[in-house]
């Protein structure tokens, strides 16, 4: 592994995102891009469906377990290149940063900010983002990050938002290290790279892929 | 002293406690005879008393289960992940040249992209500087996906297209310059191309085909997804291409095959330069270079690809038979008289895919995928607008004395003619009878131009300017000589074609100069002249499409204000007839694109012109035919 995408001399930069499907479960899906937005890898899982005793058992735990140790740090080991950082949308995905060598920033659209203004303490997982579904006993929900529904304190992890470019952006204070260095290195990218389109790009192939499979 | 044995009874009664409410009642008194009989006898109790007590033990088990453990297993099941990898296309990485208008920073219409002379390339230089489009732009900037089209199959291929970033990003992330901000319809006609093989586009006049075949082709050429590409195009466009290539793709190296034929052969080896023009005529004589399949295309282009509508013409054959890989054709007339014309268009793109006992619907089915049509009103909500008058004449009476003349004896000699009558034998009388309703051949006298010349006056005095169309070159030369204190520019087979880029210039940039007369055949095609107010259709041609092409020389992107076309039509005489035939084919046009049921053929056949004056068609034509 590299820093760089790979002999070329533009890095590279991870987009993470996990999408639910009601029939099939979770679909993850890995985008690495270069810094001019092409695609160099893209890695997506089979569905990932929890079983009745995990959504008992796990509880509230269960999304930042199946988000954050499960579909998370497989998708990054199979990558080829070692991006600067990765980015995601969704919160319980932020859970993976324990697994994983890379920077994990969480990206926060404007409204997903509200009220992170400065530095802001979020909890880590299963109380932040609004629920496109409403989370019963456990079960899954769609966990895009968004501030109108303010995290709370979870588990004790918390988060620093800062601002990246023109995104908000947030990443674990366990980690705190990740903004130092991402805000180091991203001078030269801040006006490049669009932190929120790449996310629709993998939803659009996480669906390409489920089409092609039926 | 006997003593009276015990009795129970007494003693409750002595007590006086049979009820514990009861009053105590006095103890009586009564005296006791104790002089009993006593007998002592052995009864073994005190040496019973004296042993140690026996305890047995009996036990009874208890019938419950004992408590089970039910384990429950949590599965890690391996989560199964599929990868893809994409090149990174060293192309790409590369900037492009600083000048023009870099995509995403808005742009007001009038600096929209157009045909290419709606304004200077230095237009753009003033305006902002670079912002990538991935950035939060400050405005809402329109996003261009690449759609992968339905014949790729592979997953890996569609992925491949699902996952480039938006068009907007592409071109700024690789610097690409724009001389004028692209409407976003355009963008949506550059997606379209770019991950297709086999494509049309079909745009109406006037919306920038030209536009969208050279930025799809100049990302091709810069991403390295192709090295090669060959534009062919009819030899009087060769320098419109020339000058929007310039525009669209200044850093693009482009190659005129022209000259000798020694010097076109060494022009067709040399592959260092991505892009050629050829014109369809030079082709033909050319035609023995593709054979051999040795000289191959990444990507051709076939400019006005109407021009292979008949697939047993020579230029047909040699078009397909270039090698390539890709292949495009633009045109906004995919079909001109029927449904034969389109499928000998996907005779170039894929051969076989289409035929022609394909219903109307089947055919706009199968074809939806391949070819992109979008029309004025469409897309161009801000466009003016287009305003028909239908000027419906009256012959003069000098000229319908000439037409009914000249139609009886003709129609005679067509008869007497019998099987000896061919399709060209009408024709001739056809135009025979279009040149009296221009003018009556003896006197000049012409109801056409007395009100063309009442219009011209009005344009002129306005300050405007307009086009005359006419099929007829000697009719737009009577016209010239008749309004010469207009002083008419003229544009036409005669005009040799190094003079004609000239007068478009001198028609555009000379104020005194307000008239243009203009063929169908030399100026339908190719031609921005959105600075026209006014076209005057001062005869119709055969075919709709065509027309519709001579009309958007002036609609199309940049027209500054409304276009009113005159249509000249000469009541109860065969161009009211022809215009009943046209109307007719803009019905299939409809039928094939729109996917409505509508007969399969309504074209102008041998039937129809036959018909024109009431004619069966001979036997031997029929044979002919």
């Amino acid at each position: 592994m590299t820093l760089m995408s790979d002999q070329k001399s533009l890095p590279a930069i991870g987009f993470l995102t996990i999408t639910r499907d009601a029939e099939h479960g979770l679909f993850g899906g890995y985008l690495v891009l270069n810094a001019l937005g092409r695609p160099l890898e893209f890695h997506c899982t089979a569905p990932v469906r929890p079983s009745r005793a995990q959504e008992i058992l796990y509880g509230p735990t269960l999304e930042p377990y199946l988000y954050g140790e499960r579909i998370g740090p497989t998708l990054l080991e199979k990558s080829r290149c070692v991006p600067l950082a990765v980015f995601t949308d969704v919160e319980p995905a932020m859970a993976a940063r324990p697994f994983v060598s890379t920077p994990l920033l969480l990206v926060l659209t404007a409204e997903r900010s509200t009220g992170l203004s400065g530095q802001a303490e979020l909890a880590c997982g299963v109380h932040g983002g609004q629920s496109l579904r409403a989370a019963s006993g456990g079960t899954m929900t769609d966990r895009r990050a968004d501030a109108a529904h303010p995290p709370r304190r979870g588990h004790g992890s918390v988060w620093e938002s800062f601002a990246l470019g023109g995104y908000s952006v947030a990443c674990a204070a366990t980690h705190p290290q990740d903004g130092q260095a991402v805000r180091g290195s991203w001078s030269q990218f801040a006006d490049q790279i669009d932190l929120d389109e790449p996310f629709g790009r993998i939803r659009d192939a996480i669906d390409e892929a489920r089409n092609s499979a039926r | 002293m006997p003593v009276a044995p015990h009795d129970p009874s007494d003693d409750q009664a002595i007590g006086g406690a049979a009820s514990p409410h009861a009053a105590p009642a006095a103890i009586p008194a009564f005296s006791l005879d104790l002089s009993w009989d006593v007998r002592c006898f052995a009864t073994g109790w005190i040496t019973a008393l004296q042993r140690d007590t026996k305890v047995s033990v009996t036990s009874w088990p208890i019938d419950a289960a004992a408590p089970r453990a039910v384990s429950v297993r949590i599965s890690r099941a391996p989560v199964m992940v599929r990868s893809y990898t994409f090149p990174e296309l060293p192309g790409w990485n590369q900037q492009g040249p600083a000048q023009g208008v870099p995509p995403g920073t808005g742009g007001s219409s009038a600096s929209r992209a157009g045909g290419g002379l709606s304004g200077s390339p230095s237009t753009g230089s003033a305006l902002a500087p670079v912002v990538g489009v991935g950035a939060r732009p400050a405005e809402p900037v329109h996003s261009t996906r690449l759609q992968p089209p339905r014949d790729i199959v592979k997953l890996r291929d569609r992925l491949y297209y699902v996952l480039q970033p938006p068009l907007e990003t592409l071109v700024s992330a690789s610097q690409l310059r724009f001389p004028f901000q692209p409407f976003p319809y355009q963008y949506q006609g550059v997606a379209f191309l770019y991950p297709r093989y086999a494509a049309i586009l079909a745009d109406e006049m006037g919306l920038g085909k030209t536009m969208q075949a050279i930025t799809a082709a100049r990302l091709l050429l810069r991403s390295g997804e192709i090295r090669s590409a060959l534009l062919i195009c009819p030899k009087p466009l060769v320098s419109n291409w020339k000058r929007e290539l310039a525009l669209w793709a200044p850093e693009l190296p482009v190659a005129v095959i022209e000259g000798d034929q020694s010097r076109r052969r060494w022009q067709w080896q040399q592959m260092h330069t991505p892009l050629k023009i050829a014109n369809y005529e030079l082709l033909l004589r050319d035609a023995d270079v593709f054979r051999g399949k040795q000289l191959h295309f990444d990507l051709v282009m076939l400019d006005e690809a109407q021009r292979i509508k008949n697939r047993s013409s020579t230029t047909s054959q040699v078009v397909r038979s270039i090698s390539r890989t890709r292949s495009w054709a633009l045109t906004g007339t995919p079909i001109e008289n029927s449904q034969e014309d389109l499928v000998a268009i996907f005779d170039f793109l894929m051969p076989g895919y289409l035929n022609s006992s394909m219903r109307a619907r089947r055919i706009g089915r199968a074809a939806s995928d391949y070819v992109l049509r979008r029309t004025k009103d469409l897309v161009l909500t801000d466009l003016p607008p287009k305003l028909y008058r239908d000027a419906e004449l009256d012959l003069t009476s000098e000229q319908w004395e000439a037409y009914r003349t000249a139609e009886e004896q003709g129609v005679v000699h067509l008869s007497d003619l019998g099987e000896a009558l061919t399709i060209q034998h009408v024709f001739e009388l056809v135009l025979r009878l279009k040149q009296i309703c221009n003018f009556d051949p003896a006197t000049g006298i012409s109801s056409k131009l007395e009100r063309l010349e009442a219009d011209l006056e009005e344009v002129v005095a306005s300050g405007k300017k307009a086009i005359v169309f006419s099929q007829l070159v000697k009719s737009l030369e009577v016209i010239r000589q008749r309004f010469e204190r207009f002083r008419p520019l003229e544009y036409h087979g005669k005009i040799p074609s190094g003079k004609r880029d000239a007068i478009i210039e001198q028609f555009r940039d000379d104020r005194s100069r307000h008239v243009l007369l203009m063929s169908y055949g030399a100026g339908s095609v190719g031609l921005n002249l959105q600075f026209c107010g006014y076209v005057f259709l001062f005869d119709r041609w055969w075919n709709p499409a065509v027309e519709d092409q001579a009309i958007n020389r002036a609609h199309r992107i940049g027209a500054s204000g409304p276009v009113t076309v005159t249509r000249m039509l000469t009541l109860g005489t065969i161009e009211e007839r022809i215009h009943q035939v046209l109307e007719e084919k803009r019905q299939l046009f409809h039928a094939v694109f729109s996917e409505t049921e509508c007969p399969t053929n309504l074209g102008l056949t041998q039937q129809d012109i036959f018909g024109l004056f009431n004619l069966q068609v001979p036997a031997a034509a029929r044979r002919a035919a």
